[in-house]
């Protein structure tokens, strides 16, 4: 943190340095971005500066300033319209539509902070050009500067578009998203009929109270709980699943390897949707395989050692809370341990021979070799694949909904009351608010407290597992 | 002993491969059923036919237009597969093979946006593209699967990070510039991470169904991707008479996908445990 | 607000009112009343020469199924009215059942035209998405029967008419195999439930489902409906003050829940239960219907809802009527002639057409009193139905209490959970409000 400051600090003293002790251009270059270039004969660059300058000029007083300005209040004119018999048109006042002003004013916030940003650094640089000139030192022509960007500064090349993406698709839309938690948009402010506004931390508030009929609190717990045991199980099971179907296939004594791994690949290749939508009517209650159960009396098994209940005359796979939740932990072991099978051939094979060979020789069996050798090497590896898959589950959402949706139901009315269910992880149940009953502002609210829980959990494995950066020691 | 051995390993395989397999079976089987709805008392259909494909292919009707669907997709996949691809690898060799200020920040802030839930943000997503007008456009798509591919890095990094730095050290020593250095010393050496980076997001558009529904919103049905194609047969009016048909075309794309997979088993396998190739 | 539009509506002092209705928007109402006098003007010059027509452009949404038959009603609209507008119509499919999530989620792109089905006309109207007709109202009002029959109703809302009436078959209705049931046999649920055990078979109806569910409460005389907001609910199925109390229906349904003869099943299990030959009779809509046509063929037939047994009393089961709607949207930019076409594709011809090419109820009286559509099962039954059926007027918070409150039942109360607490604990549901 001191660091930063210092770096802040640092910064501004330079801007002022600049323009005390900048000589006329750096002084001009205050007024036209391009002036300093210009005073140095860099025409093209200066031409450059100059019209980014005027085009940022444009778009803050165009398009940034009027949604900036009704900020505050998210507008405040609502759609009027009257239809007009003569020209067959509705005619329709000059409304407000509250979720454009949030995404186009954070736009407008962001890009004038970019701007402001670039001008002060522009005359940083202005003045180190005026320096080198004063100094009598080489100053590059428009060429060189382009060629610097495809060596010593190619990184800005490379990173350029990257990044010109992930702030358009991804940071401004998060930005916005998180703003909306701060808003009553629901369904009875949505946009572009009515208005929405600021409300402070009601919404979060709401979500820590558990009143009679407001059930949020009290399901929001529940399902947490499950999110994260869900994740456990769904991470550690693929993985171990994964290693162990590996070092099956790729034993020496095993035939055939090839067409083994090509068996289960099949499995990966159909769309997961298709694969989960089949699935789901296979264990349909009066599904195939319950036909098949009963008629091999498996169902009266389970019956008489109490795992299905007498009134039933089908085993409840999708359809009981507890069923479900086992069942949808095992086919996500289907879905995923042929790719961790995948993953884990590669690393076995890596797996430098010598170690192996010298456990053998100190007279360490198969399964101690596995503790002892295999497992800790995987992990090390993998370990940072386990981090990044278990915040995948977390937010792992095709499984959860294409099973359930539809199909299972909720035995506890509290649930039920807040739009839940047992089987809901938080980002399906942030999905049916949304898709079904349009309220964005908890579903932003669940949002921001499932990256809370991700960030801390990560934060956390990432400092207790990989110590250190590893990455100089590789190279 | 080691042949009971040897006997058991295989038939545990076979068990577990049928396992495997069963829902896979079941899909080319009621693909191939004569009943066009969904059966779910029976494993195996009654009669036999290759009609659904037969419809599928060549008679289009309204609801089903899948060689339309195909050609969408397969455009939409090639580009963004290009995009993300070029994304993905410059974001990653910038990470791992240069040294700027900003590299240890920009990498912390990719793991962070990483964390946050997609959907959350899928209504701004759609609101900035409809500002530029490409909302019901496959390249509004296209942007959507490919514009944040850059914070998929990670694994790509991991890999260039095992290119030995000498070697890169020597081709500036001899004059070329860094942009060199990518293109022809590091890239030739990472194919098995770019088969893996290239698989990858090819797939993309083939499985997600969410993003499309939102983007294609005009219902003009020849526009739709495959994934949304088939997920409207399985409407509670339609799949009484289109659920062989899903079933079709969901063997229909597993097809070249599973031959791609096949093809490319070995790079990809090297590409995901680049990392560890050196350690 | 909508209130507010609807008095400048009826006054009919269109302009003054956009003007007061905008308070501090000054400079942009004369701006629209500018352009007002400039198309205003424009009109006027097309009717001298009529060689330039003004363009317009729309979109409908309507559903899989019905892409070619519309597709032929829109060639249609546009020889009809020539004389009036060069068209460019383009045709979308987005399903009845689905259509408000989509137009909600940018109701600005949204189609012109869209068909929906009935329960999401609420929500639709609440979210600003419909435009009130106001072209030929009481005409459109008088072909589907008036302002008091059930198809009108359903497209209305605050006295505003909101929408066409397309078709009136989207509701529920019984349908058995004679082999089994006699026609009093299907007057009484019990009876049905009877036959079909002695039988070994079963009589299936989805419980654990808000819009099945209903027809008991309904039926009992218990109210579920909107609030004044037009989003939340009212409901009174705790009651226990009145003749019958809502543990009377709730027992009622175990009742049925436990009977050997009855099994409440989902659609897709209902269709193979039919093929299967275990489902000897059902409640469900036309779009099953179809199957069990196919599957009994002569011995397939429909009627209304049977009654049930109610704290010892034989009570009429009640239902939700479904139509399906052609909206119009209120943003469209071409919102008159979206009404010219909204209404040309639920005219008195075009509802014949349906009927013909895709089996669908008419709304429209006339459409409906054809000797065919009368001889049509499905139809006639839910004709039959139609008395004891309300409009399905509920907001999106019934729909979850009401299918869990549902699945207990089905599952026998197995925790022996009070049952006064179950319908007070469904009823808080219910009636929360949306936050």
């Amino acid at each position: 943190m001191k660091n930063i400051g210092r770096k802040i600090a640092k910064f501004f003293s330079d801007i002022g340095n600049a323009v005390v002790k900048g000589d006329i251009f750096v002084k001009l270059s205050l007024l036209i971005m391009g002036a300093g270039y210009f005073g140095r004969k860099q025409y093209i660059k200066g031409i450059i500066t100059t019209i980014f300058q005027a085009a940022a000029a444009l778009f803050t007083v165009i398009v940034a300033i009027p949604y900036i300005s009704k900020f505050s209040t998210l507008g405040t004119v609502e759609r009027e319209m009257v239809f007009n018999i003569d020209t067959m048109k509705n005619e329709v006042n000059n409304y407000d539509h509250s979720f454009k002003i949030l995404l186009f004013g954070m736009i407008g916030i962001i890009a004038i902070v970019v701007f402001v940003f670039l001008y002060l650094w522009n005359i940083i640089k202005v003045r180190e050009l005026q320096i080198l000139s004063q100094r009598g030192k080489h100053i590059n022509s428009f060429r060189e500067d382009v060629r610097a960007l495809l060596n010593q500064k190619f990184h800005i090349t490379l990173l350029f578009f990257p990044f010109l993406g992930i702030t358009l698709f991804t940071i401004i839309p998060l930005l916005v998203m998180i703003m909306v938690a701060f808003t009553n948009y629901d369904q009875n402010h949505m946009p572009p009929s009515s208005l929405f506004t600021w409300v402070g931390f009601n919404n979060f508030k709401q979500l820590f109270t558990s009143t009679i009929s407001v059930t949020f609190g009290y399901s929001f717990t529940k399902i947490l709980i499950w999110t994260l045991i869900w994740a456990f199980f769904a991470t550690f099971t693929t993985y171990i699943g994964g290693i162990l179907l590996a070092m099956l296939i790729n034993d020496k004594k095993t035939k055939a390897k090839k067409l083994w791994r090509t068996l289960f690949i099949i499995a990966i290749a159909v769309p997961q949707f298709v694969t989960l939508l089949l699935v789901r009517n296979f264990f349909a209650d009066l599904g195939i395989v319950n036909t098949i159960c009963s008629k091999i009396g498996l169902t009266d098994f389970l019956k008489t050692i109490g795992l299905v209940k007498d009134s039933l005359t089908y085993i409840p796979f999708l359809s009981d809370p507890n069923w479900a939740k086992v069942m949808i932990i095992l086919i996500n072991m289907w879905i995923g341990i042929p790719y961790l099978m995948l993953i884990a051939t590669g690393v076995l094979m890596n797996i430098p021979a010598d170690l192996k060979e010298s456990a053998k020789i100190d007279g360490a069996n198969g399964i101690q070799i596995f503790f002892k050798i295999t497992m800790p090497y995987m992990l090390f590896v993998t370990g940072p694949y386990l981090v990044t898959s278990f915040v995948a589950n977390i937010n792992n959402f095709n499984v959860i909904y294409l099973l359930t949706q539809d199909v299972f139901v909720t035995h506890n009315q509290y649930l039920a009351n807040s739009n839940a269910k047992e089987t809901d992880l938080l980002v399906t149940w942030l999905y049916r608010l949304t898709q079904e009953y349009y309220n964005y502002k908890m579903a932003s609210v669940i949002g921001i407290v499932v990256f809370i829980i991700c960030a801390t959990f990560t934060l956390f494995a990432f400092n207790s597992m990989i110590k250190g950066d590893k990455e100089e020691e590789f190279q | 002993m080691n042949k009971l051995n040897s006997i058991i390993r295989h038939a545990f395989l076979t068990f577990l491969a049928i396992i495997w397999l069963i829902p896979i079976i079941w899909l080319v089987c009621t693909s191939l059923s004569g009943y066009p709805g969904i059966n779910i008392s029976k494993f195996f259909p009654d009669t036999w036919t290759l009609n659904n494909y037969k419809l599928l292919l060549w008679d289009v009707d309204t609801v089903s237009q899948f060689p339309r669907w195909f050609m969408n997709t397969l455009t939409i996949a090639i580009f963004s597969c290009m995009i993300s691809s070029s994304f993905v690898l410059m974001v990653s060799y910038a990470m791992s093979c240069m040294r700027f200020n900003m590299r240890k920040p920009l990498m912390n802030l990719m793991v962070i946006l990483n964390l946050f839930p997609g959907f959350l943000s899928m209504i701004a997503v759609y609101f900035i593209l409809k500002s530029f007008n490409l909302t019901n456009s496959h390249i509004g798509l296209i942007l959507i699967y490919s514009g944040s591919s850059g914070l998929g890095y990670l694994v790509a990094k991991g890999f260039f990070d095992t290119v030995p730095v000498p070697l890169r050290e020597a081709a500036k020593l001899e004059g070329a510039s860094e942009a060199k250095v990518f293109l022809k010393i590091v890239l030739p050496l990472s194919r098995p991470i770019i088969v893996y980076t290239v698989i990858s997001s090819f797939l993309a558009p083939w499985m997600d169904f969410i993003f499309a529904k939102i983007i294609l919103n005009s219902g003009i049905s020849s526009d739709w991707t495959v994934s949304i194609g088939l997920y409207s047969m399985l409407e509670k009016t339609l799949i009484n008479s289109y659920f062989a048909r899903f079933c079709a075309g969901g063997v229909l794309i597993s097809i070249p996908i599973s031959i791609l997979f096949i093809i490319m088993q070995k790079f990809y396998v090297e590409g995901i445990t680049g990392g560890s190739v050196k350690g | 607000m909508r209130k507010k539009l609807l008095t400048a509506l009826l006054s009919a002092t269109l302009i003054v009112a956009s003007l007061t209705g905008c308070g501090n928007k000054g400079n942009d109402s004369a701006d629209t009343t500018e352009k007002a006098n400039q198309t205003e003007a424009a009109s006027q010059t097309e009717t001298e020469a009529p060689a330039e027509l003004e363009n317009v452009k729309l979109t409908v949404w309507g559903s899989e199924e019905d892409q070619s038959m519309l597709q032929t009603m829109i060639e249609g609209f546009k020889e009809a009215y020539a004389d009036k507008a060069v068209f460019d119509i383009s045709l979308g499919v987005e399903s009845e059942s689905t259509a408000k999530d989509t137009v909600l989620t940018d109701i600005e792109s949204a189609a012109d035209v869209f068909a929906f089905a009935d329960d999401q006309l609420n929500e639709l109207v609440s979210a600003g998405a419909l435009q009130p007709i106001s072209i030929n109202t009481d005409a459109v009002i008088e072909a589907c029967g008036g302002a008091e029959s059930g198809s009108v109703q359903a497209a209305t809302a605050d006295g505003t008419l909101y929408a066409y009436p397309m078709t009136a078959d989207n509701g529920y209705f019984m349908f058995y195999n004679k082999e089994y049931f006699s026609e009093t046999d299907v007057q009484s649920f019990d009876k049905m439930m009877e036959v079909a055990a002695n039988a070994g078979k079963k009589v299936t109806m989805k419980m654990d489902d808000g819009w099945y569910l209903y027809s008991f409460f309904k039926g009992a005389g218990l109210n579920l409906g909107l609030a004044e907001d037009g989003v939340n609910n009212v409901c009174d199925w705790n009651a226990t003050d009145g003749k019958y109390s809502g543990v009377d229906v709730t027992e009622a349904l175990l009742n049925i829940a436990k009977n050997p003869g009855f099994v409440s099943l989902a659609d897709e299990a209902f269709v193979t239960g039919v093929q299967d030959g275990s489902i000897i009779a059902g409640v469900n809509g036309t779009w099953n219907a179809t199957v069990a046509k196919e599957t009994w063929g002569e011995n397939y037939a429909a009627t209304k809802l049977p009654t049930y047994t109610l704290a010892g009393d034989q009570v009429q089961m009640s239902s939700f009527a479904g139509y399906k709607l052609i909206g119009v949207n209120a943003y469209s930019d071409n919102a008159g002639y979206a009404m010219l076409l909204g209404e040309w594709l639920t005219n008195y011809d075009n509802q014949v057409l349906r009927f013909e090419t895709r089996g669908l109820g008419p709304a429209n009286v006339e459409a409906a009193a054809s000797e065919s559509v009368q001889s049509d099962p499905a139809i006639a039954a839910l004709a039959q139905q139609s008395q004891y059926a309300t409009v399905q007027r509920v907001g999106g918070n019934y729909w979850s209490p009401a299918e869990t409150f549902g699945a207990i039942i089905v599952a026998g109360n197995e925790k022996g959970t009070d049952l006064q607490k179950l319908v007070d604990n469904m009823v808080e549901g219910i009636v929360a409000p949306i936050q």
